[in-house]
């Protein structure tokens, strides 16, 4: 019996100490693993930060030297109608690309996830992502304005321009590479009373939109105002064929 | 009697030890395997973080520079009175070809969409890939020959499929100036790429890369190059 009992006792501390062991082991390879992640991940995050403020101050630079061309180029071509034709062109180039802020009759439209979409309201998980504004609803919005003759679209501030993709990446919409959220305020120039009745007329993109429990809502302005492009077009890969 | 009730303990204890030990190495590696992967995540998010920021840095100051050369250029023919026109031109020339209002010609890809028996062609269709085509960098994008320009719409009416307010039908040829290898992989990623979501409804869709592809100016009658209601933002 009481070589049972040493025996059971036994076996109990060498679980025990095992365990210990084991535990012990765990603790100290997960510790290393975290402090030297943070480490070269907070390093990594640094050069993010430089390179964005790099970046930063490039660009603003740029917004200067961009105005002071356009002062230049004006005061270069005064003299001489050919060539104040052609600066105007330019002009009307730049503003066509993006590359200008711009300001003018159109409309405005907000779209919002549908406030009541919740996964406790919803019984199916995947049948919430029907309450939710997705980057396709964007596209078609965009499309119809383009159709209906708007001159300049923005998107929560982000120029629509000939290199704009609007897409989606988990359950964040990308817009010119930034991140755009709900609510989403779409922006155009144009004539006011087409660009309404695109999306506005029963049975219209929004209210199939609506019938989703999304909000919306379109006005038209006098004033809307549309930022221009905060990034660079370039042509790299394509050259005039003369 | 007793020795055999010791050996069964021992055995008992050994097993356990044994399964306990087991247990914590399969915990183990459950738990590597989830920091391993928040890790890559994060670490490859954080790359990709850099490197966009770097190529945004990198575009702003080499235009930056060409600017800033463009402004001397027009300080000299102030100063010295002559004629600007050459510097004019340039700048006119540049912004024509980044317009879409100059044929250009340059390597990419060729999608090409046909409609077949089971599925025909929407405009949705080609208004997701031409989102895909902008995304993967594309410079000049058109279908059919009708150049697509920042304000083109892709629309349906009836069964018509309108590209600047003109007609286009099967088979669409979707042509794209840029980054030939990157346009390609992108649009052939396994599964989530263009193609494969395409293909697998059942959709006729071909995609090549080549070389001095040539993409039209744009030419609808439809006014996409002028400004009726938008007029630039005047500096106070």
């Amino acid at each position: 019996m009481s070589k049972n009992k040493i025996a059971i006792t036994l076996g109990i501390v060498c679980m025990i100490l095992t365990i210990a062991i084991v535990i012990q082991i765990n603790t100290i390879k997960g510790t290393n693993e975290t402090v030297s992640q943070t480490l070269a991940e907070d390093e990594l995050r640094d050069e993010v930060l430089r390179m964005k403020e790099r970046y930063d101050n490039a660009y603003s630079s740029l917004e200067n030297a961009e105005k002071e061309l356009a002062q230049v180029r004006e005061q270069a071509t005064q003299n001489d109608d050919s060539s104040a034709e052609k600066e105007a062109e330019i002009k009307l180039n730049n503003n066509l690309l993006g590359l200008t802020d711009l300001e003018g009759q159109g409309v405005e439209i907000t779209l919002q996830d549908d406030p009541n979409a919740t996964v406790d309201s919803i019984s199916v998980l995947d049948q919430i992502s029907n309450h939710l504004v997705h980057d396709s609803d964007i596209r078609m919005i965009v499309n119809e304005l383009k159709n209906a003759g708007a001159e300049a679209i923005s998107i929560n501030g982000q120029r629509v321009v000939s290199t704009t993709s609007i897409i989606c990446i988990g359950n964040v919409i990308k817009v010119n590479d930034s991140r755009v959220s709900s609510p989403f305020v779409i922006k155009a120039i144009g004539f006011p009373e087409r660009l309404m009745t695109a999306l506005d007329r029963p049975g219209g993109f929004l209210e199939e939109l609506n019938s989703y429990g999304i909000v919306t809502s379109i006005k038209k302005s006098n004033k809307v105002e549309i930022p221009k492009y905060s990034g660079v077009i370039s042509a790299k890969y394509m050259r005039t064929q003369n | 009697m007793k020795k055999q009730k010791i050996y069964i303990v021992v055995i008992i204890g050994l097993v356990t030890m044994l399964l306990v030990a087991v247990m914590f190495a399969q915990f183990k590696t459950i738990e590597e395997t989830d920091i391993t992967g928040i890790e890559t995540a994060r670490e490859t998010e954080l790359r990709t973080m850099l490197s966009s920021w770097k190529e945004k840095y990198e575009e702003t100051a080499q235009r930056l520079t060409e600017t800033q050369n463009t402004i001397d250029e027009y300080k000299r023919t102030i100063a010295s009175n002559e004629e600007s026109s050459e510097i004019l031109d340039q700048e006119l020339e540049q912004t024509n070809l980044l317009l879409g209002k100059t044929d250009v010609v340059g390597n990419g890809v060729i999608v090409t969409l046909t409609d077949n028996d089971v599925q025909t062609i929407s405009a949705d269709d080609l208004l997701v890939l031409v989102n895909e085509l902008r995304l993967a960098g594309a410079e000049a994008i058109s279908i059919n020959d009708k150049r697509i320009v920042n304000m083109s719409e892709i629309v349906a009416v009836g069964d018509s499929i309108l590209v600047n307010t003109e007609r286009v039908t099967s088979p669409y040829v979707v042509k794209a100036i840029g980054d030939q290898t990157y346009l390609f992989s992108a649009l052939s990623l396994k599964n989530s790429g263009f193609i494969d979501t395409h293909t697998s409804n059942g959709e006729t869709v071909e995609l090549v890369q080549q070389n001095n592809i040539t993409i039209p100016a744009y030419s609808s009658s439809r006014e996409l190059m002028s400004l009726n209601y938008a007029k630039e933002v005047e500096e106070e």
